[in-house]
């Protein structure tokens, strides 16, 4: 596949991702705190188009479930009651950009459920509690990038433009901060502080110490572009017809530093989307109900769970497209952006 | 009549860990009036350069700067840097040999010659900076100047490049010009082209001038008066008449032996002399005159100690114990 088109399909992928999660509320059949304790560990929902009399459907429909007779945590389709898939119904309360809407791409009457991706234990809705926990996952891992690329910019540019005892040290501060095993810090500080949070605070928790953990790295990249950049003779040149340090900076210096910036954000990302995953996958994240790609994956830290119910995966299935198209875009960047100038 | 610019006694010497400084000026005193254009004429390495960025206090940050730089009577190497970001550009701007690389690759060239008149004049309108540009533009020779506003430094050639680098130096009206060798990386027909047009803009603007260079042509050419450098020290002054046709310091004499007389009526045959030896490492500090050990004329003296600045003709100094010292 020629590269080009390799990151074309990473970018639409990307997109349609994070579309997906922006539209949660609208492409999610239930309310991801929804409990159906008459479902627990439902397997995915299969869509039929031939009935049982052999007649082909034009409209994707769906059988009721009931408990199978011999086997009590399995179920059977209810061949006598077919429900047809509707498009845009009313059903849970949701809010999109401020507004409370309760119109949801797809649903089935009652009293059938439709689990695209199966239930969990409390008989949630995988599906949608995969789209919600998307947003926690994506957006902790876009915040926490900006923070610490923001930190990374603010003190490798300065760094490296004065120079001196400041980069002397603000180098060490760095040194330091990247001989930490960041992971075992990320413990000790969630460990620190108080078990039981609200879940938003301990999104922000979480976002603000990943995010200021990582800024060591980015921090001394800018700088050494910084330090190539203000050698340039045009450089020189500006200030002998009286640039100031902030002009030089803000026209000649910063706009060179934009490769690393982009390459390192197409980096930190999955990164930091895979710290907000492993840390609620161990429970020190964003706690329940509220749902997180991490902590929905903790369930399969039951044995039984991770070899009977395949379904529960789906959280890690989803981690690979995204950390593939990072990867990809990463790549792109690095060669685009930071060798041409 | 008070000179425009005065550089008293300045030492300028290079740091480097574990190293001793390298001493590239040893106590250079010179004037340059208004109007007056000054030649520095040496060799490659004798301070020639850092002359040039020390007097507009552009050193890079591992180096040492004494001694005193009067400009207009205010004293520069004590001046905050906020005001000498005043200063640069719009009292004494400075122009380098490569054009090319003193422009911003990604920047078009009429938006970095505005950026300098935003930097002086701050009160000026986004069209007030681009009419400033157009025109000083046109100052410097261009006739397409809308084209040349919009273009990029590499659609630009060498000599066009250096324009834009003039039109930059200008179009906040300074008194001093700084030139370091500006011509020496174009080819003779477009150097002459930036020569006359420098020559024109002094005679305009009533600029003075500056001019760093390692050839006696091009300075025959701007100069009113010429220091030859060696080794971080004047060792010659005079009016460019006096050192070019009669050099007194044998360092100038043996300097201008290397240069064609005619190129036309130089055959093959006829062999350019070249000065033997090397300049003196800036790092040690030689116990005589710095050029004993290339001079064709030593004398038992030379390696002993330096000879101090003496006056052998009025308006002439020269540092070299043939005249006393």
């Amino acid at each position: 596949m020629s590269r080009k088109r390799m990151v074309r399909i990473a970018v639409v992928l990307l997109s349609l991702l994070y579309g997906a999660i922006l539209g949660a509320g609208f492409l999610a059949p239930y309310d991801p705190a929804e409990q159906d304790r008459a479902h627990p560990f439902a397997p995915p929902t299969r869509l039929h188009f031939v009935d049982a009399e052999g007649s082909l459907h034009g409209w994707p429909f769906i059988y009721g479930l009931i408990p199978s007779p011999d086997n009590f945590a399995e179920y059977q389709e209810d061949r006598s009651r077919a429900f047809p898939v509707r498009l845009f119904v009313s059903g849970d309360h949701y809010s999109l950009l401020g507004f409370s809407c309760r119109r949801h791409w797809f649903g089935i009457d009652e009293p059938g459920h439709i689990f695209l991706l199966g239930t969990d234990g409390y008989g949630r809705d995988q599906f949608s509690r995969l789209l919600w926990g998307g947003r926690i996952s994506l957006l902790a891992g876009l915040i926490a990038a900006a923070l610490s690329l923001s930190l990374g910019m603010a003190v490798g540019s300065v760094s490296g433009y004065f120079g001196g005892f400041v980069d002397d040290t603000l180098m060490r501060l760095v040194e330091l901060f990247l001989a930490m095993p960041w992971l075992y810090l990320l413990f000790a500080v969630r460990a620190f502080l108080p078990l039981h949070i609200s879940p938003t605070v301990a999104f922000f928790l979480l976002v603000v110490v990943i995010g200021t953990v990582g800024w060591a790295r980015p921090a001394r990249l800018i700088r050494g572009v910084v330090l190539s950049a203000r050698e340039r003779k045009y450089v020189l040149a500006a200030r002998g017809f009286g640039a100031s340090d902030f002009y030089l900076l803000r026209r000649h210096i910063l706009p060179q530093t934009m490769g690393v910036f982009l390459t390192q954000a197409a980096l930190l990302i999955p990164q930091y989307i895979l710290a907000e995953v492993t840390l609620s996958f161990l429970g020190l994240g964003v706690g329940e109900p509220v749902p997180s790609w991490g902590n929905m994956l903790g369930s399969l830290q039951q044995y039984h769970i991770l070899a009977s119910y395949w379904w529960m995966l789906a959280p890690a299935l989803v981690l690979v497209p995204v950390f593939w198209g990072y990867q990809v875009l990463a790549d792109f960047l690095h060669e685009r952006l930071e060798f041409g100038h | 009549m008070e000179p425009l610019l005065e550089v008293r006694d300045l030492h300028v010497d290079y740091l480097s860990d574990g190293m001793p400084p390298a001493q590239v000026l040893r106590g250079v005193s010179f004037t340059v009036s208004k109007n007056e254009a000054v030649g520095i004429l040496g060799e490659s390495g004798c301070g020639k350069s850092t002359l040039a960025l020390a007097i507009l206090r552009l050193l890079p940050s591992r180096s040492r700067l004494k001694g005193a730089i009067f400009y207009k009577s205010r004293e520069l190497t004590n001046l905050p840097e906020r005001e000498m970001e005043k200063l640069r550009g719009a009292e004494v701007s400075l122009i380098f040999q490569d054009a090319g690389s003193s422009l911003h690759p990604t920047l078009r060239v009429g938006t970095q010659i505005a950026d300098v008149a935003a930097a002086h004049h701050k009160d000026w309108s986004a069209r007030q900076r681009r009419e400033g540009a157009e025109a000083i533009l046109k100052e410097v020779g261009f006739d397409q100047v809308e084209r040349i506003y919009a273009s990029y430094p590499h659609q630009l050639s060498g000599g066009q490049q250096q324009r834009i680098a003039v039109a930059q130096a200008l179009i906040s009206g300074p008194s001093l010009l700084i030139a370091d060798e500006p011509t020496s990386s174009l080819d003779t027909t477009v150097q002459a082209e930036i020569l006359a047009l420098l020559k024109r803009l002094r005679r305009e603007h009533s600029l003075a001038l500056v001019f760093v260079s390692h050839n006696p042509a091009v300075l025959a050419e701007m100069a009113d008066r010429i220091l030859v450098v060696y080794a971080g020290q004047i060792v010659e002054e005079g009016s460019a008449q006096q050192v070019l046709n009669s050099p007194l310091h044998p360092f100038a004499l043996a300097l201008l032996r290397c240069v064609p007389k005619d190129v036309r009526h130089n055959g093959p045959d006829r062999l350019l002399s070249a000065i033997p030896g090397s300049p003196p490492d800036p790092a040690e500090t030689p116990a005589g005159c710095p050029f004993a050990p290339r001079c064709a004329e030593r004398m038992d003296v030379c390696g002993s100690r330096m000879p101090s600045e003496t006056r052998p003709e009025p308006d002439r100094k020269v540092r070299c114990f043939k005249y006393g010292g």
